[in-house]
């Protein structure tokens, strides 16, 4: 079949050529060692070979702390103004696409929320294919959620095999046309076939607090909150407020928050529905295997391996969620 | 109206209920507002934000008004109901809502109704009272069951000792203990809210129960309802959690599948049946 084609030698000329189109941040390893997502500085070339970053790109989306009103007496509360500079998103991986799919059902759904809609409109995502490893389980568990994307480039020996998800890769596409080849080749399968896939849903009944599991992972679980905080589709916050010292302004911002907290259920009063370890493992459980609330029934694990890999006590849910929804998550 | 968005509204009102409680009057600046915020069912709760301080869910307390006037019964605990306890008439806040499902009183047509508020529960209720008397033609016998740790935390104690005079309603309040000093209301026995239940005449297949009280209660009244020979799906309670944006999103909520905040906050018994701790 004929595809379009980008040869590794000109992928910098391809990030220049993007690079008109918006801010292109992309994962980078750093001296320490771990790869993030970061501003792509010219000349350098992303690391596309990493399998993972230390923190999926929901970080883009939802800041881990911003401000979401301003409070001025007189007028009230307004919500934050100013333009959203565009950003291109480039060397995504399936698992973190899903992840953007399922924070756009929660953030874009109804009522859909300002500044991460304002966010989202100004961010181009372009994927890469990746080589999963032990951590992964992307390609051992189909998901409902979709890797959609606007440019994907599979990497292959030489280069990429590109394709269009939407309109704007169409544009972006158009953009870099000097750099296409027409090539006669069949790329093989990746992990974007494991997504999108219609599944049954999860078992209706509840999750039974009496099975010994929890009680072994919850007691082996640091309560360190990592696994949420790198999770691509974790997205409690919480919100918070102060005064401004004048006394008649105040601003508001949400922070991401984190089920395996204390303070997370905790009510006015010191009460708290989630006491102990075990009920907030459970918690973290439901939501990643089960859905609650609109997104009840659908399952947010995108297999991208962060938490087992970040995890300091080791833990793992695969066997307990191999079990318990009836198939290799 | 941006549900993101807090309305402004201005307190119009403060009336101390008790040490720790007080009920404000709310008014919208904004006739749309105004509007949408009074239009509600009870048990539905809104948004309170106090500038410099802060967001927190709120029960509607009173009837859904045309004037827009909006009644909160708030305990001043937390980090936005204590500063709001200096509050005063003028004082600006901000509204968001209404939120969540209420009572189902379409479902309560013609059927006799027990109402059974532990402590600040009380303050949905009210609202799920004052509404059930205002249509008091559409439905059948109507009671309310209501305890408080002492006489003097009995919240509307004078809208209650009224409407003991009527006929139409049978009002039993409980205290856990009688202060020495204060001589107890006449229909008021010092006994724990469940003991209430004890041998109470109803016909458990015309009654329909609705419940609101701290979470320690729930479990103890639920048997109650269960041993008067109540099914869970003439069984509603209203949750507390930890509400924080009110519309399914910031994942603090969740009681088993559902949301708190956008499921509930008043759900069947039925449909909490075999979640863990959902009554506890």
């Amino acid at each position: 079949m004929a595809v379009d084609f980008i040869a590794e030698r000109d992928l910098q000329r391809c990030l220049n050529l993007l690079r008109r189109q918006g801010e292109v941040h992309a994962p980078l390893r750093d001296t320490d060692g771990m790869v993030r997502f970061g501003p792509l500085p010219t000349g350098v070339l992303p690391d596309l070979t990493a399998v993972r970053t230390l923190l999926p790109p929901k970080k883009y989306l939802l800041h881990p702390r911003e401000t979401i009103l301003f409070y001025q007496a007189g007028s009230g509360y307004q919500l934050p103004s100013g333009d959203v500079p565009r950003l291109i998103l480039f060397g995504l991986h399936p698992c973190d696409l899903a992840g953007i799919n399922y924070l756009d059902q929660v953030f874009l759904g109804n009522e859909p929320d300002p500044l991460y809609a304002a966010r989202r409109a100004a961010l181009t995502l372009i994927g890469t294919s990746c080589a999963p490893d032990q951590f992964c389980s992307c390609h051992l568990r189909p998901s409902p959620l979709t890797a959609s994307c606007d440019l994907f480039l599979q990497q292959i020996g030489g280069g990429f095999v590109v394709s269009c998800g939407s309109s704007r890769g169409v544009e972006l596409l158009e953009t870099v046309t000097e750099l296409i080849q027409e090539r006669e080749l069949t790329p093989p399968a990746d992990t974007r076939s494991f997504f999108g896939q219609q599944l049954p849903p999860p078992p209706r009944s509840e999750l039974d607090p009496a099975l010994p599991d929890w009680q072994n992972l919850a007691e082996q679980c640091l309560g360190c909150g990592a696994c949420s905080i790198c999770c691509p589709t974790c997205c409690c916050f919480d919100v918070l407020e102060s005064g401004g010292l004048d006394g008649s302004s105040a601003e508001r911002w949400r922070r991401w928050d984190n089920c395996l907290f204390k303070s997370h259920a905790q009510v006015a009063g010191g009460a708290s529905f989630q006491k102990d370890r075990t009920q907030r493992f459970r918690y973290r459980y439901r939501h990643k295997y089960r859905g609650f609330g609109q997104l009840k029934r659908l399952p947010s694990c995108v297999g991208c391996g962060r938490c087992r890999a970040v995890c300091p006590a080791g833990l793992d849910l695969r066997p307990l969620a191999e079990r318990l929804e009836g198939c290799a998550p | 109206m941006n549900t993101n968005l807090p309305a402004a509204a201005t307190i119009t009102s403060v009336r101390r209920l008790t040490a720790d409680t007080s009920l404000f009057t709310l008014a919208c600046n904004d006739r749309d507002a105004a509007l949408e915020l009074s239009s509600f069912q009870p048990g539905q709760f809104l948004e309170l934000s106090l500038p410099g301080f802060g967001e927190i869910p709120i029960s509607y307390c009173g009837l859904p008004s045309a004037c827009g006037a909006i009644e909160l019964c708030i305990r001043h605990v937390g980090h936005v109901t204590s500063p709001l306890r200096r509050a005063g008439p003028g004082d600006a806040v901000g509204l968001r809502g209404p939120f969540g499902h209420g009572f189902p009183l379409d479902g309560y047509e013609n059927q006799d109704l027990l109402l059974i508020a532990g402590g600040l529960g009380m303050a949905p209720l009210r609202s799920l009272l004052l509404a059930l008397l205002d249509q008091r033609s559409r439905w059948g016998n109507l009671t309310l069951l209501y305890g408080a740790r002492e006489t003097g935390a009995l919240l509307f104690l004078d809208e209650l000792l009224d409407l003991t005079k009527r006929s139409d309603i049978r009002i039993q309040l409980a205290v856990d203990r009688r202060e020495q000093c204060l001589e107890g209301p006449p229909n008021c026995r010092v006994a724990l809210l469940p003991a209430l239940l004890d041998g109470l005449a109803i016909q458990p297949e015309h009654t329909c129960a609705a419940l609101c009280g701290p979470p320690v209660v729930y479990a103890y009244l639920v048997a109650g309802l269960k041993q008067l020979g109540l099914s869970g799906n003439r069984i509603h309670l209203s949750l507390e959690r930890r509400m924080k944006c009110g519309i399914g999103r910031c994942g603090h909520c969740a009681v088993g599948s559902f949301l708190c905040c956008s499921d509930g906050p008043v759900f069947s018994l039925t449909q909490l049946q075999g979640i863990e701790g959902a009554l506890a």
